[in-house]
């Protein structure tokens, strides 16, 4: 995957998922499997999904424009339920998140959401709070925690059954927490996790990417 | 995550009970009444038998069998009884006099968290009810805890009172799923889900629990399991004639119910029969488990006991002569103490 170096690329301008510039960015399908059940945190979540689908979106399109400062990604999918609310408690807002590793890839384990001393970095939107996005840093299986809610900019439109959110970032920010810091040229890895509400995904369970995938952030 | 040291319990005598709702208020409007609260009602009384709240509850699964964390149903907002909504604008502010009166707006409401009051159950003349308050049960084993895959839910050391951390929850309710009980609600508000705290401000400024004072039946006793001058430790320990409610949910509950006599049954004849409870011994045993019944034994002898002329340290304790002793030490009047304010306040 290659984030584009788009000149004066304006964030408040690529926000808008629908805009012009993202149906130039060259975009790729990166598929989605279900978590595994086994390594869901507690005994609860294990016995109540062993014979129910984990990762009910199979693949999402994203594409990746940068202007030299920030990063965003946009995320594309197919479902055929908005779930934009919690319903009569039974159902779970829609949401997405890009992960990336704080520092190297190769040092940091995805599959358990990071570990100690090896945090991930998630950049984090849920359908509820549409323009809330996340800043989450996680150094293991349940360990996630909100440690912003400004960094990240968010934007979600949902149109005749697909999704379409961006999720974009400053490259470098200040935080006393390990996040992700990015810059022009460089080699990293990204995952992606979808939740589809309406199924019940929520927290661990969810559709996600797998291993890191390649992400060349394209120098100016 | 270790046991806690100690452990607050409360015991409700369910001989006298008398249903008023009481309690219910008394937390609503101290604990429920934030936006996203409407729907929540952390201290239920509902009629036995019955269906309860969150409807049929007691067959939505959760807890623990041999162990083994039991998946659960989401209890939905209609299933509590979802707050209903009124014209009151209209009929207080609109200028209709008595043209006006109060109307659920919406579409008629199916379900409400005291739905089938009174309804009970048997056939007449040996129809038969006792009312069932429920709060939150601080489990010793608390499936919420072991549920919930933010560690957002801490079952503190110091007195065992099992509390949600709101700053760490985000909503995910697999807490509401394990509950057994069903004494968790979603507030869709603040995106967290929340419950009974067993008033932990007041207790720890040694003030009992506000379902626990306001009562006017006496019904609620409070203290330290451990505290052998506790009301509470001498009936579930002592007297052991305080018994949780299902206990074979596996979660260890903290709350403990003197189980009711109920009066006797009658014959065919019309004719009272002391040897045939009103109540069947199979509910309560249901309710209860088989303990029950050496415990109806137990209340029943000191009873007698009491009728005879003779003293009943047992039957003492149940009628509560002096309000205070129900507290095991809880008895400092809030009224007395400088609240900080805004102990639970989001904003």
């Amino acid at each position: 995957m290659r984030a584009v170096y788009e000149v004066g690329a304006k964030v408040e301008d690529l926000l808008d998922p629908r805009a012009a510039a993202w149906n130039a960015a060259k975009s790729e399908v990166v598929k989605l499997v279900g978590t595994p059940i086994g390594l869901q945190p507690t005994a609860l979540i294990r016995n109540s999904w062993m014979n129910k689908k984990i990762g009910q979106i199979a693949q999402v399109r994203v594409a990746a424009i940068h202007n030299g400062e920030s990063l965003a990604f946009h995320l594309e999918w197919a479902d055929a339920t908005e779930n934009r609310t919690n319903g009569d408690n039974s159902v779970f807002p829609d949401a997405a998140a890009i992960l990336l590793p704080v520092g190297d890839a190769k040092k940091v384990p995805i599959m358990t959401m990071g570990a100690p001393d090896a945090a991930v970095n998630a950049w984090y939107w849920r359908a509820n709070q549409n323009e809330v996005g996340r800043e989450v840093v996680a150094e293991g299986i349940g360990t996630s925690r909100t440690v912003d809610q400004e960094l990240v900019k968010v934007n979600g439109v949902w149109e005749k059954g697909i999704w379409r959110v961006v999720i974009a970032r400053a490259f470098k920010v200040e935080s006393k927490d390990p996040l992700a810091q990015l810059a022009s040229g460089q080699m990293t890895g990204f995952g992606v996790a979808v939740w589809e509400g309406n199924s019940g995904e929520r927290g661990g369970i969810k559709a996600f990417s797998g291993d890191w995938l390649p992400l060349e952030i394209a120098a100016q | 995550m270790g046991a806690s040291k100690r452990q607050l319990a409360m015991v409700m005598d369910l001989n006298k009970c008398i249903g008023c709702q009481t309690c219910t208020i008394a937390c609503k409007r101290l604990w429920t009444r934030d936006e996203g609260m409407e729907y929540m009602w952390w201290n239920t009384v509902n009629t036995q038998p019955g269906l309860g709240t969150p409807k049929n509850w007691e067959k939505m699964g959760g807890g623990f069998k041999d162990g083994i964390a039991q998946p659960g149903q989401l209890p939905t907002k209609t299933d509590f009884g979802d707050a209903w909504k009124y014209n009151h604008e209209e009929v207080f502010y609109g200028g209709k006099g008595t043209k006006a009166h109060l109307e659920i707006q919406g579409e008629a409401p199916t379900w409400g968290p005291n739905w089938d009051e009174d309804q009970g159950g048997g056939t007449y003349p040996n129809s038969y009810f006792f009312y069932l308050p429920r709060i939150c049960n601080h489990c010793t084993n608390p499936a919420c805890v072991a549920a919930c895959p933010r560690k957002a839910i801490e079952k503190r050391e110091a007195d065992g009172i099992v509390l949600i951390n709101e700053d760490r929850c985000r909503g995910y309710r697999f807490c509401m799923e394990a509950c057994p009980y069903k004494k968790i609600y979603f507030n869709h508000e603040a995106g967290v889900s929340q419950k009974c705290i067993f008033c932990f401000p007041r207790i720890e400024q040694g003030v009992a629990n506000a379902c626990a004072r306001q009562c006017p039946g006496r019904v609620r006793f409070v203290g330290y399991l451990d505290d052998e001058n506790a009301a509470v430790h001498k009936l579930v320990h002592k007297w052991k004639v305080a018994l949780p409610l299902h206990p074979e949910y596996g979660t260890q509950p903290n709350v403990y119910y003197v189980p009711p006599i109920g009066p006797a049954g009658f014959d065919e004849t019309g004719d009272v029969d002391p040897s045939k409870p009103r109540i069947p011994n199979e509910y309560l045993v249901h309710l209860f488990g088989p303990d029950v019944l050496p415990v109806l034994e137990i209340v029943k002898a000191e009873m007698q006991k009491t009728r005879e002329g003779q003293k009943s340290e047992l039957m003492d304790i149940l009628i509560a002569y002096k309000w205070k002793d129900m507290f095991g030490g809880f008895d400092r009047d809030p009224a007395e103490i400088e609240w900080e304010k805004g102990v639970l306040d989001r904003s």
